[in-house]
């Protein structure tokens, strides 16, 4: 094909706008911010935040299990804000982080229905409650799961790219409807058992805002791991190395 | 150029062809009609409160019509570069996705005006007045499952799984319409309108016109090379 | 090169990829009113996609592509209304008849009076005899004077054509060359890829080769035809040595 000279290449394919800005050192950061905050969240949730009077020590799981849907939205945000960035401009790096926010949500939805299910059994006896915030975050984990299904399904990066964006599109804006449909659908069928957050006594709020910002730097640490991963991907295709 | 016009065209293409080889009608609506059937043989005849069950056997059935003739009629256009046929000509991008809409809307809504009269009989439901019902929700559930699904159809048809991943790409997207279009069924079998079957017929109005929207918007994304 | 230059086609560094691939390098072209370029090169260098930019099948990477001074990108419909295209696919319903086929793409385009364009087509392409066969029953010769018909329908003043002589014989290729004679008016633009040296050089008045995605050659056709096949040929030799 080609010889290395001759070929120059165009627009977001060109090495330097595809590495972008030192995003070592930021994720570094990231990963101490998180190292640090992880075992001040556990101190907390287990010892400074008091213990549930009806649910007992399973409701502590709570400061993991809500953190973790509140960030995996953020995620599945990302990945709209970035598609509707791609179509508009084209750029390649949109798609990255669009790729690397939707796996990294999809872990974080992972564990949003794995903790549900550990607070549920023990609390009101049964795994799974149709509560409509985690059968909401089941139909997110599914959508996002064909998202990643789809990519593994189109191996031109730009097509795949652009398939991905209205996918990533379609999905969020379905969110709410979808979680409409959840809740007016658990009316009907109403449950004894009931998740809302009332008021929330300070100590547990504040432990769940820890949870909150530790649970934000883990994503923000993941999402830069698996973007430096998207764009030496992207590299070693310029360079004709097989992927 | 106007959206209306060619997009009239291309479905009149599409019956043609139907009609020529019954291709997708005849695939599609047996294989509808056997699920139907052998549905009917698990269900209590005459049992209480089947009206629910029954709506929700109903729209499997339905989605299966839908997501069988949404890929057939893309993996129709595939053929031949027929599809490339539609891009190249002076129509715009969103006519071209209108008439495939309105083709598969048609197909798939005349599969489901068959498949509803052997239903009511087999499972001995008595719609009375809500049959009005049954027939609006089947249509509003309708268009919002073709709507997305002739979107991602083009995307399937150019992936290396061909028109087989439509269905991955389409349940998750559709499961809130669908919720939505069983529940406004329900109503209808059982005889007219109940609490909350208004919110369920505003929410597949919202859902349709979200996702019509969008999909208008995101085609000329998913059909450029 | 006769003709007006503003009311063809002009690319301006237009670049095409396919992930890490560059089908097409920073092309500049211009292609005046009036042309008849042949467009060669190797497989995969680029000659197909060039064609798909120009009609609007593909969007450019970067770059613009506009023609009669308008950019693709911003008036796509008006513009394909000026493009007819004849790929090495027919484009065609095969289950459909000639007729079908053609009253559909006629409507299809938005034509004032689809009968008679079709009537026209069918006359000048001469497939009068098959227009109640489905065109899944016709010659591959026979398919391809429908498909061209399906592309003269709306009296393009581009006609950009792919590999249009593969797989016909003898017969139909020479009258496809007469066709395309017929065809390259000083008001229209005609641009065919093929393989073929000798017919590349007999006809087309001008030579577009490229190479990797760019243009290699890109010389007016007159006498010396020799002298044009040799230096393709070396290019040729030369891209199979890389």
């Amino acid at each position: 094909m080609k010889t290395d000279a001759q070929q120059q290449p165009v627009g977001e394919l060109r090495p330097d706008a595809i590495a972008g800005p030192s995003s070592g050192s930021r994720r570094r950061l990231w990963g101490i911010a998180t190292l640090v905050m992880l075992p001040i969240l556990l101190g907390m949730a287990f010892f400074y935040a008091p213990e549930d009077a009806n649910q007992g020590a399973a409701q502590r799981i709570f400061y993991i299990h809500v953190p973790s849907a509140w960030i995996g939205f953020l995620a599945f945000f990302v990945v709209f804000v970035a598609s509707i960035a791609f179509l508009a401009t084209g750029k390649r790096t949109w798609d990255d982080t669009a790729a690397s926010a939707a796996e990294v949500g999809v872990i974080f939805t992972t564990g949003v229905l794995v903790t549900g299910p550990l607070w549920g059994r023990p609390v009101w006896g049964v795994y799974w409650t149709w509560d409509p915030r985690l059968t909401s975050f089941l139909m997110l984990w599914l959508i996002y799961l064909s998202y990643i299904v789809l990519r593994g399904y189109v191996p031109e990066p730009i097509r795949r790219a652009k398939f991905s964006a209205v996918l990533g599109i379609v999905g969020f804006l379905d969110v709410p409807i979808v979680y409409l449909s959840a809740r007016w659908w658990r009316s009907e069928h109403p449950t004894q058992f009931v998740v809302e957050g009332g008021d929330l006594p300070g100590k547990m709020l504040v432990t769940l805002l820890v949870g909150i910002a530790t649970f934000t730097f883990l994503f923000l640490y993941l999402l830069s791991v698996r973007r430096s991963v998207a764009r030496l991907r992207a590299q070693r295709e310029l360079e004709g190395v097989a992927r | 150029m106007s959206w209306i016009a060619p997009a009239l065209s291309i479905a009149g293409k599409d019956l043609r062809l139907e009609m020529k080889t019954r291709d997708v009608v005849a695939s599609v609506g047996l294989f509808v009609l056997l699920v139907v059937v052998m549905a009917s043989f698990s269900f209590p005849t005459g049992g209480e409160g089947r009206e629910g069950v029954a709506a929700g056997v109903l729209w499997m059935a339905f989605l299966f019509a839908a997501l069988l003739g949404m890929g057939r009629s893309m993996a129709i256009e595939k053929e031949d570069a027929c599809l490339e046929g539609l891009l190249v000509s002076p129509a715009p991008r969103e006519a071209v996705f209108l008439g495939k809409l309105f083709a598969n809307l048609g197909f798939t809504f005349l599969v489901e005006l068959v498949i509803l009269p052997v239903f009511i009989v087999l499972l001995q439901l008595h719609p009375g007045a809500g049959t009005w019902l049954v027939v609006g929700g089947a249509f509003l559930g309708t268009l919002g499952l073709v709507t997305i699904g002739t979107l991602f159809a083009a995307m399937a048809v150019n992936t290396r799984g061909r028109e087989a991943i439509l269905p991955l790409l389409v349940m998750p997207v559709s499961v809130p319409a669908m919720v939505a279009a069983v529940k406004v069924s329900e109503a209808g079998f059982s005889g007219g309108m109940a609490d909350g079957t208004l919110s369920w017929l505003l929410l597949l109005v919202g859902y349709d016109a979200l996702f019509l929207l969008v999909a208008l918007v995101t085609f000329q994304f998913v059909t450029e090379e | 090169m006769a003709g007006r230059p503003e009311l063809g086609i002009a690319l301006r560094q237009v670049s095409k990829a396919f992930g890490a691939q560059l089908a097409l390098d920073h092309v500049d072209l211009q292609v005046p009113q009036g042309s008849f370029v042949a467009v060669m090169g190797a497989n995969g260098a680029g000659k197909t996609t060039l064609l798909k930019v120009i009609s609007g099948l593909a969007a450019p990477t970067a770059g613009s592509v506009t023609i009669a001074g308008i950019e693709m990108r911003k008036a796509g419909p008006k513009l394909r209304a000026l493009v007819g295209v004849v790929s090495h696919e027919t484009m065609l319903y095969a289950d459909l008849t000639t007729q079908e086929n053609l009253r559909f793409h006629a409507k299809l385009f938005g034509l004032r009076d689809p009968a008679e364009a079709v009537k026209r087509a069918v006359e000048r392409l001469d497939v009068g005899h098959v227009l109640d066969k489905p065109v899944r029953a016709l010659s591959r010769g026979t398919r391809q004077r429908v498909a061209l018909a399906r592309a003269l329908l709306h009296d393009p003043a581009v006609i950009l054509l792919d590999e249009p002589y593969t797989g016909l014989d003898e017969a139909a290729a020479a009258s496809l060359s007469e066709l395309l004679e017929e065809l390259a008016t000083p008001e229209r633009v005609l641009m065919l890829t093929l393989h073929d040296v000798v017919r590349a050089l007999s006809g087309p008045r001008r030579l577009l080769v490229l190479s990797g995605g760019r243009i290699a050659l890109d010389e007016p056709i007159e006498g010396g035809t020799d002298e044009m096949a040799e230096t393709y040929l070396e290019l040729l030799r030369a891209e199979a040595r890389r």
